[in-house]
Parts: C-alpha cells; sequence; structure tokens
C-alpha cells in the first residue's frame, strides 16, 4: 500500500462546493454525515469529531465558537504548516462548515507564533472566501453568517492542549482547565466552543461532497480516512506524506526511505518509541495513536540522547500548573541524565520513576503531563544500554 | 521612529478592545514594535483591561515569545528540538555566537541582535532551522547562518 | 438537585447530585489528603493530593474538582492511589526547603503532616530545593518562595476574597514561582498587608514579619517600660495559636503576657470604646452638618477606619472616597498615641524609655504603625506588633503553662474593656457598638434590641444592611433626627469592600455609615490569627467573642469607667482639641 492523496490531492475540489451541498443539508444531517465517517481528531487525542459537534450543537448558549487549533508544536510535526501553506481555503470552509453544523458565526485560527509567515497566505483566501460570499453575512445569500478571525498563540507548547488554548484565546497564561465543563459546553468566554485540529477541517469538505461512506473506506480496518504524517530525522526523503489511516509504520518508513533504523517516535516526543521490531504496528488510534510525527533514529543516534533532548523540551514546555507533570517531567530529566553520566547503571534504580511516569499518565491535569512520561518508558525499557554515553544525538 | 509604548497600547486597544481576552493580543502587539513590554505598557494594558498588574506580568511571563527585557532589533530564535539537534544543531548555534560575539539568551552590545533557542518549530523536514524575526530559514550550514546573521542590519 | 447513588470504598450512599467527589467521601466520613483546595477558595486542582481511583477511567479522578455522576465507584485507597499519593509528595518535598525546625509553621504545616501520615522517609527522587528567597522588606508578610509548593492558595485569597490581586503565578515550567508585578518587594505594590494569605498558606512560604526578638529585647532591658496592649480578637485566638481548642481566655492570656516579664498589660478594647465615642460624634456631626446645615464637606457615608488592610486598599484603589472615611485613628493608634502621653504622665515614666507593644490578629497593623503619621505622641506611637501566633510562639518559649494559669486581670488607666469593644473583633462589631452608643447618647435609650444584640448587623453574610428609626422624641440638640432612619451597611473582605463601594461611588446606595473589615469574618479572622482559619473555625471564634461581650459588666462603650476618667482628666470633650492632636489622622491617595 502507497501514498493515498486526497487531502493533498493535485485535483482539489471547487472552493464552496462543500459549503454549498452543506447549506443545503440541515445542520443536524451534516453532523450525521461528519459522525457517521468515522473521523477522529486530527490533533492527537483523537476524539471523534461527529461526537463532538454533536454536543456543541446541542449545549445551551449563545455565540458559539468554531476555534482551528494552528497551534502545531508537538516536535516533529509539520503537517499543518503544509496545509495551512497550499490549503488555506479548504481550512476555512471546512470552519465555516463546522460553524453551520454547530450553529456558531464566528470562527478563530489559533495560530502559533512561529508559523507567522503564513499570515498573508490564510488572509489572502479569507478575503477571496469573503468575496465569493462564502464568508461573511448571509452565506451564498442564505441565513447563514460565518466570518473568521486569526488570533496568534507567543511560544507555548502547552497552548496546544484545547482549554489551554482557550485559557490563551481568553488573554491569560496557557493553563489547562479543569474538565467537566468540557469546552462544548463551556469554552471560549463560557461559550459552547469546538476546538478542532487544522487537519481535522481540512477533512471536512471531502466528507461532506464525497460522503461518510468514502470517507470511511479510504482507512484501513476499523480506520476511517487518510492521514497526515510528517517524516524527519534519518530518512532519505523527509517531509508529509498523507496514508490511509491504518497503514503500518514500515509502510511509510518505506516510502520515505528510512535504513539502518535504530528507533522510530510516533506521534511525537509525546508519543511512542518503538524499535525496527515493530515496524508492522498500525498507524491507527487502536495501535500506535498517529498524532502526525514520525521521528527516525538510525543506528549512529544515541537514543539516550534523544531521550535527554525530549525531556528537556517537556521540562521547558510544562505549564508549572500541576505538580506531577511541573516537578515529575523534571525528575525524569534527571534519572535520564544519571543514566547518561553513569550513575545509574541498573533498571533497579530506576523503579521509582516507573512509578512516576506512571503517575504522571494518570495523574497529570492534561495530555502534556499524561504523554510525556511515554518516551522515557519506551526508551528506557526498549533502548537503554545502562552504561552511560555523554555524546550528542 | 518607535511609538511610546502607551501609545502603541492605546492603538492596540482601540483596534481589539478592552476585554480580558484582548490582553495577549494588546500585549504581542507592543512586544512586536518594541521588541520587548515595557513596564509602562503592562500598566497601561492592566488599567486599560481593569485588572492588575500583577496579572500581565503572570500572563507576560508565561509565553516565550513575549520579553520585559529588551531585546536587539532583530531576534533569531534558533530551534533546539530534536530533528534539528540530529541535523547540526549545535555547529550551527555555536557558528551564530561566533559570529555575532554572544551566546545563546544574551544581546549584541548594539543591540543589533538577540540570539535565543526555541522549541520545534515545524520545519524539521528542513533542518537545521531557525527564525530570524517572524522569516524563517531552513537547511542551515554554519556557513550559511554565518552569513545571514551578518546581513542582519 | 435530586439524589444519586455512589459507592464509597464498597458502601453505597445517597448524595446531592452536583457536589464533588471530596465533598461526598466528606459526608462518608473517608478521608481524603488535599493541599490545594481551601473551603473558602476556588477550585484549582493543581495539587493532584486528592487523587481517587474511579471505575472505569484511564486516569485517576481529582476528588477537589470531580462531580460524583451516578452509580460511580469511588476507592480512595487502592495501589494506585497510595502510588499516587507518595508520589506527589516526594515530588513537592524533592523541590520544597525541608529545613523544618528553622520555620515557622513547624509542626503547623499541611505538607509536614501529610508527609508524616504516608510515611514518607526515603525520597527517591534527586533533591534540589528551590533557592531560599526571604522578602524582608515588607513590614506585615515576609516570604519565602523556598517553601512554596505552588498550590496558589494565596493566589487566590489575594485575588477572590481581598480584589488586591497583586501575587501570581510568574513564568512557567518548574521555573514558575508566586510573585508580584516584575518581582518587586510587597512593599512596593498595591498590597494591604492583610495577611489573609497567611493563613491561607499549607506551608511557611508565607508568614509575618516578626518582630519577637525586638520585643524580648525591650522586656530584658532594665531601662525600658514595656506596655502591653490586647486587640478583642486575640483573646479567642490565642488559645488555638497554642494547641487548644477554641475558648474565651482573656484572663489566662492576661497572665501569661505579664508572665513574659512585661511592666503593664493593657487593653485595646480601651480604645475601642474610645473609638466608638469619637466615632460616634463624628457622625453625629457629619449628619448634622449634611442635613441640617447643608455642609458639602460632610461626605457621607462615613466609613469605619480601624481596619489598616482596609484603608490601604481604599488609599489605593478609591482615593477619591478617602473623604468618606472617619478621620479616627485606629484603636491600636489611639492607643499608642494616648499610651506615651496621658498613661506615661499617670506612671510617671518618661514617654522615650515607653516601649508600647500590641498583640494584634492582623499583619496590617504592623505596616499601620509603621506610617509616619503614627508619631503625634512625639515619638513613635506604637513600637512593635506581635501577631497572636507570635505571642503564642513567645509564651512557649517562657515555658508557661498557659492552661493551669489562674486568671487575671488588667493592669489600670487604659485596661478597662466593654462588651462593645469586644466586639470589634467580629464583623459588624463596630456597627453594632457604634449604634449602642450613638444612639443612647441621641435619644436617652438603649438601642431598641433584645439585650442589646442588634443581630440585623451579625452574622457572616458578605454584605449586610440594616436600618433603624430613631424614635420623634430626641435628647436636645439631636432633634434633627427625630423619627429619621439612619441605614448602614457592614461589608467584610476586600471583595465585597469594593463590591459595597462601587455601590457608594455611582450613588446606588443611601447609607449612612459603613463597617468596614478586611479580613473574612472580621478581625476574628484577621491574618496574624492562629493558622487555619475557614468558616468553621470563624465560626466559633464569633461564638466565644459574643459570649464575651454578653458575660461582661459593661457592654456600652460610653459606660467605661476609664473612658469616662480619660475625658474628664485629659481629652476633656469628644472631638476636641486633644482628640484631634492625639486620636484623628489623615490618609493618602496612592493610586
Amino acid at each position: 500500500m502507497g501514498e493515498t492523496r486526497v487531502l493533498t490531492s493535485e485535483k482539489q475540489p471547487e472552493v464552496g462546493a462543500a459549503l454549498e451541498k452543506a447549506l443545503g443539508m440541515t445542520a443536524a444531517d451534516v453532523v450525521f454525515e461528519v459522525r457517521e465517517s468515522g473521523m477522529k481528531g486530527r490533533g492527537g487525542a483523537g476524539f471523534p469529531v461527529g461526537i463532538k459537534w454533536n454536543l456543541a450543537g446541542a449545549a445551551s448558549g449563545a455565540d458559539k465558537m468554531v476555534i482551528c487549533n494552528a497551534d502545531e508544536g508537538e516536535p516533529g510535526t509539520f503537517k499543518d504548516r503544509l496545509l495551512l501553506e497550499k490549503y488555506p481555503h479548504r481550512i476555512l470552509e471546512g470552519m465555516a462548515i463546522a460553524g453551520y453544523a454547530i450553529g456558531s458565526a464566528r470562527g478563530i485560527i489559533y495560530l502559533r507564533a512561529e508559523y507567522r509567515y503564513l499570515v498573508p497566505s490564510i488572509m489572502k483566501a479569507r478575503e477571496e472566501l469573503l468575496e465569493k460570499k462564502l464568508l461573511g453575512r448571509s452565506i451564498l445569500g442564505g441565513g447563514f453568517d460565518f466570518d473568521i478571525e486569526m488570533r496568534f498563540g507567543a511560544g507555548a507548547y502547552v497552548c496546544g492542549e484545547e482549554t489551554s488554548l482557550i485559557e490563551s484565546l481568553e488573554g491569560k497564561r496557557g493553563e489547562p482547565r479543569n474538565k467537566p465543563p468540557f469546552p462544548v459546553n463551556s469554552g471560549y468566554l463560557g461559550r459552547p466552543t469546538i476546538v478542532n485540529n487544522v487537519e481535522t477541517f481540512v477533512n471536512v469538505p471531502l466528507i461532506i461532497l464525497n460522503g461518510s461512506r468514502w470517507y470511511r473506506e479510504l482507512g484501513v480496518g476499523d480506520d476511517a480516512g487518510t492521514k497526515l504524517f510528517s517524516v524527519s530525522g534519518d530518512v532519505k526523503h523527509p517531509g508529509v506524506y498523507e496514508l490511509p489511516m491504518g497503514s503500518t509504520i514500515g509502510e511509510l518508513l518505506e516510502i520515505a526511505g528510512a535504513e539502518d533504523v535504530q528507533g522510530v517516535q510516533v506521534g511525537g516526543a509525546s508519543g511512542t518509541t518503538i524499535t525496527p521490531d515493530e515496524l508492522d504496528r498500525r498507524l491507527s488510534f487502536g495501535d500506535l495513536p498517529p498524532g502526525g510525527s514520525v521521528i527516525v533514529f538510525d543506528s549512529s543516534r544515541d537514543m539516550m540522547a534523544v531521550l535527554n533532548n525530549f525531556m528537556e523540551f517537556f521540562v521547558h514546555e510544562s505549564c508549572g500548573q500541576c505538580t506531577p507533570c511541573r516537578e515529575g517531567n523534571l525528575r525524569l530529566l534527571d534519572a535520564t541524565r544519571s543514566v547518561r553520566s553513569g550513575e545509574i547503571t541498573g533498571m533497579e534504580e530506576l523503579k521509582e520513576f516507573f512509578v512516576l511516569a506512571d503517575i504522571m499518565k494518570i495523574g497529570s491535569k492534561c495530555g502534556l503531563g499524561q504523554t510525556s512520561p511515554n518516551c522515557f518508558v519506551d526508551i528506557m525499557t526498549k533502548f537503554a544500554r545502562l552504561s552511560g554515553g555523554k555524546g550528542g544525538i | 521612529m518607535s511609538r511610546r509604548p502607551v501609545e502603541i497600547v492605546a492603538s492596540a486597544v482601540e483596534e481589539y478592545g478592552s476585554g480580558r481576552e484582548a490582553v495577549l493580543q494588546i500585549l504581542t502587539r507592543v512586544n512586536g514594535e518594541l521588541g520587548y513590554i515595557p513596564e509602562e505598557a503592562m500598566k497601561a494594558v492592566a488599567a486599560a483591561v481593569g485588572v492588575s498588574d500583577a496579572e500581565v506580568y503572570g500572563v507576560v511571563s508565561f509565553y516565550s515569545f513575549l520579553s520585559v527585557k529588551p531585546r536587539g532589533r532583530n531576534i533569531i530564535r534558533i530551534c533546539d528540538t530534536v530533528t534539528c539537534g540530529m541535523k547540526g544543531f549545535k555547529d550551527v548555534v555555536a557558528a551564530i555566537e561566533e559570529e555575532l560575539g554572544v551566546g545563546v539568551g544574551e544581546t549584541t552590545p548594539d543591540g543589533r541582535v538577540s540570539l535565543e533557542t526555541t522549541s520545534c518549530l515545524g520545519l524539521c523536514d528542513q533542518a537545521p532551522a531557525m527564525l530570524v524575526n517572524d522569516t524563517p530559514y531552513i537547511r542551515l550550514t554554519p556557513e550559511e547562518a554565518r552569513r545571514i546573521v551578518a546581513g542582519l542590519e | 438537585m435530586p439524589n444519586i447513588s455512589v459507592t464509597i470504598n464498597g458502601v453505597t450512599r445517597s448524595v446531592r447530585e452536583g457536589i464533588t467527589i471530596l465533598e461526598a467521601c466528606q459526608i462518608a466520613g473517608v478521608d481524603i489528603p488535599t493541599l490545594c483546595y481551601h473551603p473558602d477558595l476556588s477550585l484549582a486542582g493543581n495539587c493532584r493530593m486528592c487523587l481517587v481511583d474511579v471505575e472505569g477511567w484511564r486516569t485517576l479522578a481529582v476528588a477537589c474538582v470531580t462531580p460524583v455522576t451516578p452509580n460511580m465507584k469511588i476507592r480512595t485507597h487502592s495501589k494506585k492511589v497510595r502510588h499516587a499519593r507518595r508520589t506527589v509528595l516526594k515530588l513537592l518535598l524533592a523541590s520544597h526547603n525541608s529545613n523544618c525546625p528553622e520555620c515557622e509553621r513547624n509542626k503547623n504545616c499541611e505538607l509536614q503532616e501529610l508527609a508524616e501520615k504516608h510515611n514518607i522517609t526515603i525520597n527517591e527522587f534527586q533533591t534540589s530545593p528551590k533557592p531560599v528567597s526571604f522578602e524582608e522588606a515588607s513590614p506585615g508578610i515576609m516570604r519565602d518562595n523556598s517553601r512554596c509548593i505552588m498550590c496558589t492558595r494565596c493566589v487566590r485569597t489575594c485575588e477572590e476574597l481581598q480584589s488586591v490581586a497583586v501575587i501570581k503565578s510568574v513564568g512557567r515550567s518548574h521555573r514558575v514561582k508566586i510573585s508580584t508585578f516584575l518581582d518587586r518587594g510587597l512593599n512596593e505594590v498595591p498590597c494591604t498587608q492583610c495577611g489573609q494569605c497567611i493563613n491561607r498558606c499549607p506551608t511557611g512560604a508565607l508568614f509575618e514579619t516578626s518582630e519577637i526578638r525586638q520585643v524580648w529585647e525591650a522586656i530584658e532591658d532594665p531601662e525600658k517600660f514595656v506596655v502591653v496592649q490586647t486587640a478583642p480578637a486575640v483573646r479567642v485566638g490565642i488559645s488555638e495559636a497554642l494547641g487548644f481548642s477554641t475558648a474565651r481566655s482573656t484572663g489566662k492570656m492576661v497572665a501569661a503576657i505579664r508572665g513574659l516579664g512585661v511592666e503593664r498589660v493593657l487593653d485595646t478594647d480601651f480604645t475601642a470604646d474610645l473609638t466608638i465615642i469619637e466615632e460616634g460624634y463624628e457622625l453625629i456631626d457629619r449628619l448634622k452638618r449634611a442635613l441640617v446645615d447643608g455642609d458639602e464637606t460632610a461626605v457621607l457615608p462615613m466609613t469605619t477606619s480601624c481596619s489598616p488592610g482596609w484603608i490601604k486598599f481604599i488609599e489605593h484603589k478609591y482615593p477619591d472616597l478617602l473623604p468618606n472615611v472617619s478621620s479616627c485613628k485606629s484603636p491600636q493608634q489611639m492607643f499608642g498615641a494616648l499610651a506615651k502621653t496621658y498613661l506615661a504622665a499617670k506612671e510617671g515614666v518618661d514617654p522615650a524609655n515607653m516601649v508600647c507593644v500590641s498583640i494584634m490578629p492582623c499583619t496590617a497593623k504592623k505596616y499601620e504603625k509603621e506610617r509616619p503619621e503614627m508619631r503625634s505622641s512625639g515619638f513613635k506611637d506604637v513600637d512593635y506588633v506581635l501577631t497572636t501566633r507570635e505571642l503564642a510562639s513567645m509564651i512557649q518559649e517562657a515555658g508557661i503553662d498557659f492552661k493551669e494559669l489562674p486568671e487575671e486581670k488588667y493592669d489600670r488607666w487604659m485596661g478597662e474593656s466593654t462588651g462593645a469593644a469586644v466586639i470589634f473583633g467580629v464583623t459588624g462589631g463596630v456597627m453594632e457598638a457604634a449604634l449602642r452608643t450613638a444612639y443612647e447618647v441621641m435619644t436617652g435609650q438603649e438601642v431598641p434590641f433584645d439585650g442589646l444584640n442588634i443581630t440585623p448587623v451579625r452574622g457572616m453574610e458578605g454584605i449586610r444592611e440594616a436600618a433603624l428609626t430613631f424614635p420623634d422624641k430626641m435628647l436636645n440638640g439631636y432633634e434633627f433626627l427625630a423619627g429619621k432612619t439612619l441605614n448602614v451597611a457592614v461589608a467584610h473582605g476586600l471583595s465585597n469592600a469594593e463590591r459595597l463601594m462601587d455601590k457608594v461611588r455611582a450613588g446606588e446606595v443611601d447609607y449612612h455609615f459603613i463597617e468596614i473589615m478586611a479580613c473574612t469574618g472580621g478581625c476574628l479572622g484577621g491574618g496574624g490569627q492562629p493558622i487555619p482559619t475557614n468558616p468553621e473555625v470563624r465560626k466559633k471564634r464569633a461564638e466565644a467573642i459574643y459570649d464575651e461581650d454578653a458575660a461582661l459588666h459593661f457592654r456600652k462603650s460610653h459606660a467605661n469607667p476609664e473612658v469616662q476618667l480619660l475625658y474628664a482628666e485629659f481629652l476633656k470633650e469628644p472631638l476636641g482639641h486633644k482628640s484631634h492632636e492625639l486620636l484623628h489622622t489623615t490618609y493618602t491617595p496612592r493610586n
């Protein structure tokens, strides 16, 4: 199986066709179609998109919000950058369809500060859609109003977490909220809010045009749709690839040209680290949650140095609000350094750190602290040669 | 000719409003125009929005792109995350440090350039990468990086 | 809300829908350890100490913020929960300055208590305590971030209860800290020094600026004549600070202070009574000038001025409303000014050698005594202020067996107290005391409330209002109030004060007199009182205060014989020349 270019196909549907079709349906039917498609959120957490929309649509409260999470910050992930560069119209169109589906007139794109250079093309796309009456007041002459504004992050990985993102949009420190309430009931400024990833919105027009069944069948087995993967590291052809959801990691690596593989980081720093023995595992919410990032390490790499880099990243990016994440990442970094310096030489000495990792996974406030220990556990158990090593990656 | 901090805040308030949700936008505007957010700007934001000075400072201190200390006219943010680390970050940053004569976290004495490291820039397919102000530079070599840095006004 | 069924540790019970797991466990008598939770504050869910197991959940549930749902099965001790609690504690201890013997909160620290309870003796994590960072410049409050566990209770206190919001989370990651605007000292930002943050800190990251050493040195100096005054709320707090339950312990407290070796033990209640006279006459004067003379400089409503946290708050936030504040000094400062003039003369002591020490339930009093205008005796009117907690610490250091002490009386001249003065310690008390006196002064009759208990101004509601209508027959000179109604309001906690003063500023309310106390519950919940504070503790202290009022021979300020003597011998008349010189003050806009 190779690439299945749908989102990134040369042939793109005409801008506005999906929105026009959606406006001819009832809002409930739009939600139903998305729900039936089986699409799960493309940001990484994999919450079913249709269910989220359904909840927001049913929530009581005025001024519902559609938020596009363009705060792509997971190490090794750059597929949303590509989408924002190449398909801004379809992102906006997807947001407008979402707005129609949940009964919202207002969308916000929360773009990470690092991607400011993408603003002109996004704003140009918005202008074009406004001209074509695909955005703004009385879209396509009907009764639906929807417009989109751009807002910016300011350098904080945690703001990719949806409640942190909302806090940031409200002008605050990007610290995750307690849930419940969930954003679908009380999000931005207390309004019912959906937050979806860039890639999710890009899929929406295609689902509306081609139908939920078409979309479902794009995937392998239980998985629906295709998925974009950012592939980097030790591969011949780093870049963004589009494969059916449920493809194996081996298939992806073959296309990207990976050789002499020692390890692969799937789903970014917060994902899973696998060995060459695991290349038949599937990029699927049921197996290896794909996120969007695949980083390949060949045999020349020091995996402990890789882990060190990841843990430094998490220590730096933890919001600092809850104990397990704020203090826990620091201690996992300590342990990593101790292994590298030879102070820790046996698994027994790491026992308490594995307990810590478990508690972080089930006790941290948000996805950051719940997933940051993954790489520690994976690399320590699968790759650690507990004899030290202080070189670079 | 740069505007005074309170003027920037005033015009940003005009554009974004004085709601709580405007705070980060206003601060980002000031930061973008002056390279940092001076005390008087934070106080002006607090007064305009009706929150405490400490609240505004708490927000500024959370985001790594915002600064309360003056920085150079140009800000280099070089990615230190894993893929760039694999593809030569160390050599590139060493070259830039040598070219500028300052280390990471510092500003050249002439106020021309501040050098910072940053988390993943989403340019891993073209690593190593850096942002100079808002512009990305990719597939850097030490020589290329020196050339870019030397050309900054 | 209907009831739902939940199972806690295998026992199924019916609880109200909408309550949290923590509340359900409290009802069930199941102990859940907490740190960031505080009953006075919003829910943070940060510390992760209260994690519990819920059947079917991938993650543990945060008991303090998670609502119960029908048929939820909760386990509060399981392997996961035990590991979680131990891990959270070890993580906190790894970056905590655990030099407990040197900490103000040793033996009264929630972190220490939980660490003991969970038997944390070995910490496998590398310890890297945050650097010690004493802030000493602020007169009332000190901070040491090395002891901070980032529970943010202080931040929520400052913002939610006090509307002051001068402390915030600053920075990110493990470098996050509680700090002020640009990391300045508390004396350089609009902190009111109320100390409510101290009372809610689970560890010793916040504590009062101590003056114990200075007071010992004064006591030990044979040249010095040490005069102690004790504020109303201290007498119902001191027993708690010494490890006993809440109790009225005025007599034992007097004996204990005397046992420290001071020259005189006197009562701030005496000047509380005096405040009522001065403030009462000031109110009557303002009413007359405003209502009869049409004098626009007579500003109404008049607010009380005894709470120094409130004074600093209004100076920062409502400088335009400063003319509304009574010009009366607080009882502490009236005491200091009189001690070094009136009392010094009576005792034949050189005021230069007199050391005036206050025992206060308050940290803002430490700030108040440093105000430059508080030197009307020609000396610093009050030299040192100790909190209730500091007094307890000195009593313990001196080896005094508080429980076995006989009750003793205050010394004379400035030691007599009335019930009206005692209730200064509880929200609404100043109002009640003022009404007891003002009504009687103007009508010749006692206030028309059973047992002098003016219940409408009592209670713990954040803002309370009451109206008192004067009879048609008034005493000579007060006929202008005949049949008129006096509208009063009471607020405690500065957020409530803010709400009330916003209405005053907007002209939405028609009050004549307002009592404001900076701290929730009034002085009994002050920043210098024993820790912890919570609604239950404050209720007990309030009951003790009202019991003390009811038990005293004199219940009305104007009945205080020593106050009467003071006017006869020294002040001559309320609002007179001497009063203005010693007992009244001015305020400073600080916006």
